[in-house]
């Protein structure tokens, strides 16, 4: 559904994409993941034609963003970290015209939308009285319509309280599997990428460093946090036992490793141990272990 | 049908924002005060300037006299202000705010969006003129009454004309406010460019109304007073010649020629720098 091909870009001379290259399948729920500046909202901006690429290409269903934007553009809904309504317009005017420069406004698709992101009761108000998750909802309404086959979602749920975090990841996870949409989510909240995507790209000072299932990524060799003086004992057991330590103080040791074997051996070694606490490796770990090998 | 539905929603913006009103306001207090010291301050100076002059008093103290001062003096100077405010925002303020990511990423093309954007201000520009002329004109008649005809004096375009019957000078009035109306969309066609740059709306005013003020101050320095033709704010007061008795229209079609290519113009430049701008957070 979407194909983003080797992107390059440079803003004042500096390379802010190198060759960023990934595929979203249709129905599929994809991560894009990176610090601040990693450059997930320069691809973002490429996608949607907002940001000319210094190379390379991207295909919306086949067709080229740079040949025909307008054609490509039809079939996506789009959503920015903090979206800019007219505040001085009621929601419903806001939809009014940015739905009208798509096309036809339908006035009974709108307002089935409206009532599907529970706005009906403020959509006539001004926008410059809503909350930040009501002007969410509203963004979501304006992505919906009319009838995306893709969504791009720049930090959607970015300021968003847990309630309204929990209730936006629904409504996508229903969108996708109600009407089968794609989904391209770009976030730097781990949680909801490992709940909501299947796959996940990992860009860090504009490389993509990491892609893959985020099945995929989870480590299910065992893990733990370890905490025993002398120092050098705690490193040699490891070491005896083929343990790796990961970032975040996390130890992990080879399938098949009894964590009581090697508590017991640092006791039996001479070691004080003061904590022993199984960690699972999230994707947080994933995350920081991949753009910490491309991080300046 | 979908531009003029597209230039719909364009207006709605416009026209919902309180600030693109400002004008309107000041514009209706101006004629109002201007109006009161005609008539309580001025009247007796003007009976006296139309005695001395031989000029029928009805001529020169009536509604439609009033009208033509209140936009021939008024608009060049008060009017370019707001013009130049609601066309410095029509971009850049979209863009400053973020509302332009939330168009750009619509199905439309980057001169779709400008050409409506312009349109906007120009039919802003125009029907703002209408506007001054027609409550002007409407509080004149109030103020005066409708009799009396039009009397026209401007030394620097040297036109002096006297049109006693009313229906002639309104008809030339109102084509007088149609043709200052396209003059002002060089204004404004000042401000929607530097709009398009990469800077604040602020500065896309100032930037025009600049332009436009040393412009006109260059135009009335007297050394340069036999190259006039080459200033855009002498073209833009050659609206004036509607009112001369036989209009010259060769010169009139000339200046206007001139002027839309300026506008022109200006909106092809506005359009290739924002083509080219990346648009990101």
């Amino acid at each position: 559904m979407l194909k983003v091909q080797s992107l390059t870009k440079k803003f004042a001379g500096k390379d802010a994409l190198k060759g960023i290259s990934f595929e979203v399948g249709r129905g599929e729920i994809y991560g894009l993941l990176g610090h601040n500046g990693a450059g997930k909202s320069t691809t973002l901006g490429i996608i949607l034609s907002m940001v000319a690429a210094g190379s390379g290409e991207v295909f919306i269903d086949g067709i080229s963003v740079r040949g025909n934007p307008q054609k490509a553009l039809r079939k996506v809904g789009s959503i920015f970290e903090a979206p800019a309504f007219y505040d001085y317009m009621s929601g419903w005017d806001n939809l009014k015209v940015l739905v009208g420069l798509s096309g036809r406004f339908d006035k009974t698709a709108a307002m089935e939308v409206v009532e599907r992101v529970d706005l009906k009761d403020r959509i006539h108000s001004k926008v410059g009285a809503y909350s930040h998750g009501m002007r969410q909802r509203l963004a979501l309404a304006q992505a919906l319509l009319p009838e995306p086959e893709i969504l791009l979602l720049d930090e959607p749920t970015d300021g968003l309280d847990p309630e309204g975090i929990k209730w936006f990841r629904d409504f996508i996870l229903g969108l996708r599997e109600d009407r089968g949409m794609t989904v391209l989510f770009n976030s730097h909240l781990l949680s909801e990428v490992e709940q909501m995507c299947d796959r996940v790209a990992i860009i860090s000072a504009g490389e993509l460093v990491y892609e893959g299932a985020v099945l995929e990524l989870r480590d299910d060799r065992p893990g733990v946090k370890l905490q025993a003086e002398p120092h050098e004992i705690l490193e040699r057991v490891v070491a005896n036992f083929g343990g790796e330590k990961m970032p975040g103080d996390r130890l992990v040791f080879p399938e098949g490793t009894g964590i009581p074997g090697v508590v017991r051996s640092l006791v039996e070694a001479g070691a004080d141990v003061s904590e022993v606490t199984p960690v699972r490796r999230s994707l947080e770990d994933v995350y920081l272990e991949h753009s910490s090998l491309s991080k300046p | 049908m979908m531009f003029l539905r597209q230039l719909r929603g364009e207006l709605r913006k416009l026209f919902a924002r309180k600030r693109t009103y400002i004008g309107y306001v000041v514009f209706l207090v101006f004629e109002a005060l201007l109006l009161s010291l005609w008539v309580y301050v001025g009247r007796e100076q003007f009976e006296d300037l139309a005695k001395r002059n031989f000029i029928p008093v009805e001529l020169l103290s009536s509604s439609l006299t009033a009208t033509y001062w209140i936009m021939g003096f008024s608009m060049f100077l008060l009017g370019s202000i707001y013009f130049a405010l609601v066309a410095g925002d029509i971009v850049a303020k979209e863009t400053e705010d973020g509302n332009l990511r939330m168009v750009l990423s619509r199905p439309v093309s980057r001169l779709r969006i400008l050409v409506l954007k312009y349109c906007a201000v120009i039919i802003y520009t125009v029907t703002f003129v209408i506007f001054v002329g027609v409550t002007g004109y409407g509080m004149a008649l109030f103020a005066m009454g409708s009799e009396g005809g039009l009397f026209v004096w401007n030394p620097e375009m040297y036109i002096l004309a006297v049109y006693p019957d009313r229906d002639e000078a309104f008809q030339r009035l109102f084509i007088g406010a149609c043709f200052m109306g396209l003059s002002m969309c060089v204004v404004t066609s000042l401000g929607f460019f530097f709009s398009c740059l990469k800077i604040k709306p602020a500065a896309a005013s100032v930037m025009a109304l600049s332009v436009f003020f040393i412009d006109f101050v260059l135009q009335n320095i007297p050394f340069l007073s036999n190259h006039k033709d080459v200033f855009i704010t002498f073209r833009m007061a050659n609206w004036i010649y509607v009112l001369q008795e036989n209009i010259p229209w060769e010169r009139i079609v000339e200046s206007y020629s001139i002027l839309m290519g300026l506008c022109v113009s200006l909106f092809i430049l506005g359009w290739m720098v924002f083509q080219s701008r990346d648009f990101k957070t």
